[in-house]
């Protein structure tokens, strides 16, 4: 059954914290956004 | 489909599924069943989450809407990334504390027992829509390729898919999506190299990026805003916010996936490769369909690309004049796009200017004839609203591909639904025995018990969700038709577990009255407004929440004496 054993968190394996890896990803969000822009003002 | 197509896709299939199964071995008790025994390591899980969402719907609907309509799906994604990392801080911590089968039995650690069967029929009623139009869809991609009427293909496709996933519980179905999705990335690579090099060799890769751009089909962002429209920036990332985190907190067929995880870190990195990877992907997906829209402006492709339908109208007496305006539309089509790519070369920007209007028009004329032909469709006694979106890749795959890779794509398609469907189905089976029959019908049954239970249920939701399939053709475009039917429902259990995470002093009694008002508003919504469904999850929630506050507060007796925490285990009920 799911309650018979403990739930081990863990670090991240990078970044250290998951605060920063949570940056990370959005920072990443805010880059391929302003890529997509771009590709479309681009080819438009 | 030649012979070697068939070997192709038969050898993908078999060794797909039994490498599944042989994973599966020892899935003897609902833990290992239903949760894997908690073991999942966190690439499996992600590719599985992946493969969940990458059904069949995401290779023919994706590719046609990028046809028709260009790239700007890409931006109901935009949501993902933020949805992921709410629910990583958040929601996994609790539900692995929590150490619940379902998400809908934390709600009653949290709430009390009538908010964890309002949310578990929500789901079951939801879910079960979608799992239906999830097993149409390779029943569609099988009755183009056979010839076989769509029906017979459907009951072959859900028939396979409920076998193997009666036998192979979750395990199974995790591992089978990580070959899956193997597969899927090869085949997505082979088809854009494929489509590109059936270009003309006066066309270069540059050359119809230019062709894909100028005629609407790269528009990834758009920033206009509008309610109505289904597709810009800010649906994307207000409504897809909180459609995806309806769907990864709330829709226990994602939660499921990372319950599996043997640590929380391991679930946190399996959402997290989702969230940086599903965007990409999805663009890849949809340029797939603009480069195919580039391919058949140097190849005429069929009035419409759903034969039986083209067949119907062939006999009409409307159909030659259009036909005549259809082939003229193409050779003007062809000769502007030829034009602007010269001009292009030549650096003549006034030529290139005139020539992309001349492809614009042309363009606009065959939208035309295409739309008549619709409507044609409709008066033959063709379905209302008749739309052949979810034909034009396979179309492109069938005709076009050069032998061996048909099979391997074809494979892609009908592997990716199996893993969507079987994990549809799993989920569904899960919450029927653990929070409708464990809870309310059979309280103190053995472990072996509840594991036929879990087979039979599952067993039954794949019989329904086949039955549903056969409505599921009449929806439109299977992407849009997915999403639509899950908005309907994703808002008030998003709003029912934001009231769990985040509003600590709101009780049970709030909460469900709030999620009947929640649910109500988005149904009234979508029957007498125009808004578009992405905006349904965003409403349905506030809602919950309004209610629900304003019960706790307005209503003697009804607030918590003291904020009762997230994670369960010290609070009080109800």
């Amino acid at each position: 059954m799911p309650g018979t054993r403990d739930v081990p968190d863990e670090a991240p394996p990078f970044l250290r914290t998951w605060r920063r890896v949570y940056a990370g990803i959005l920072i990443y969000l805010v880059l391929i956004i302003l890529v997509f822009y771009w590709f479309t003002e681009t080819y438009r | 489909m030649r012979p070697l197509d068939w070997i192709v896709l038969v050898t993908a299939l078999v060794s797909i599924i039994a490498y599944g199964l042989y994973r599966s071995r020892g899935s003897n008790t609902v833990d290992r069943y239903l949760l894997a025994g908690k073991t999942m390591p966190w690439y499996a899980m992600a590719l599985s989450i992946m493969a969940t969402q990458a059904s069949a719907i995401t290779f023919i609907s994706t590719t046609g809407q990028s046809f028709v309509d260009g790239m700007r799906f890409v931006q109901f994604y935009f949501g993902l990334p933020i949805a992921m990392v709410v629910i990583c801080a958040t929601v996994v911590p609790v539900f692995h504390h929590a150490r619940v089968y379902t998400a809908y039995e934390y709600l009653e650690q949290r709430f009390d027992g009538k908010t964890r069967a309002l949310a578990s029929v929500i789901f079951l009623c939801q879910r079960g829509l979608s799992a239906g139009l999830t097993i149409y869809a390779p029943g569609l991609v099988l009755s183009v390729i056979l010839g076989w009427p769509e029906r017979a293909t459907t009951v072959m496709m859900g028939a396979t898919v409920i076998t193997y996933t009666v036998l192979g519980g979750i395990k199974a179905v995790t591992w089978s999506d990580v070959q899956q999705m193997i597969v899927i990335f090869a085949g997505l690579v082979i088809s854009l190299v494929t489509v590109i090099v059936l270009l003309p060799s006066s066309v270069s890769f540059g050359d119809a990026v230019l062709l894909a751009g100028a005629a609407g089909r790269l528009n990834a962002v758009t920033t206009h805003f509008d309610w109505n429209d289904r597709f810009n920036i800010w649906s994307g990332l207000f409504g897809g916010t909180f459609l995806f985190l309806a769907y990864f907190g709330c829709d226990q067929s994602q939660v499921q996936r990372y319950l599996t995880g043997r640590s929380i870190a391991q679930s946190r990195l399996s959402l997290l490769f989702n969230a940086v990877a599903k965007i990409p992907m999805q663009f890849f997906i949809l340029f797939i369909g603009a480069m195919v829209f580039v391919f058949y402006l140097f190849v005429q492709p069929p009035m419409l690309f759903q034969q039986a339908e083209l067949s119907r109208i062939r006999g009409l007496s409307e159909f030659p004049p259009l036909a005549q305006r259809y082939d003229q539309a193409f050779a003007q089509r062809q000769k502007a796009a030829l034009a602007l790519v010269a001009a292009h070369h030549a650096c003549d920007s006034a030529a290139e200017t005139r020539e992309t209007g001349e492809y614009r028009a042309a363009q606009e004329r065959i939208n035309g004839v295409r739309a008549q032909a619709s409507l044609l469709v409709e008066r033959a006694g063709g379905e209302k609203g008749f739309t052949d979106t979810n034909y034009i890749f396979l179309s492109f795959v069938t005709r076009y591909l050069p032998v061996g890779v048909v099979g391997l794509v074809i494979a892609v398609i009908i592997a990716a639904t199996m893993s969507a469907s079987s994990g549809e189905i799993n989920s569904l089976a899960t919450v029927a025995v653990i929070d409708i029959y464990r809870r309310y019908v059979h309280r103190e049954g053995s472990d072996h018990h509840y594991l036929l239970a879990s087979r039979w249920a599952t067993l039954f939701w794949g019989v329904y969700a086949v039955v549903f399939a056969g409505w599921a053709g009449r929806l439109g475009s299977l992407i849009v038709a997915v999403n639509k039917v899950g908005s309907l429902f994703y808002g008030s259990l998003l709003g029912c577990f934001v009231l769990a995470f985040a509003f600590r002093r709101v009780r049970g009694t709030a909460t469900f009255v709030g999620m009947l008002a929640g649910e109500s508003a988005i149904l009234a919504t979508a029957v007498f407004t125009d808004v578009s469904w992405l905006w349904y999850n965003v409403i349905g929630c506030v809602v919950v929440v309004a209610t629900a506050l304003a019960i706790t507060y307005a209503v003697p007796g009804t607030i918590s004496a003291t904020p009762i925490s997230a994670t369960p285990g010290t609070q009080p009920r109800g």
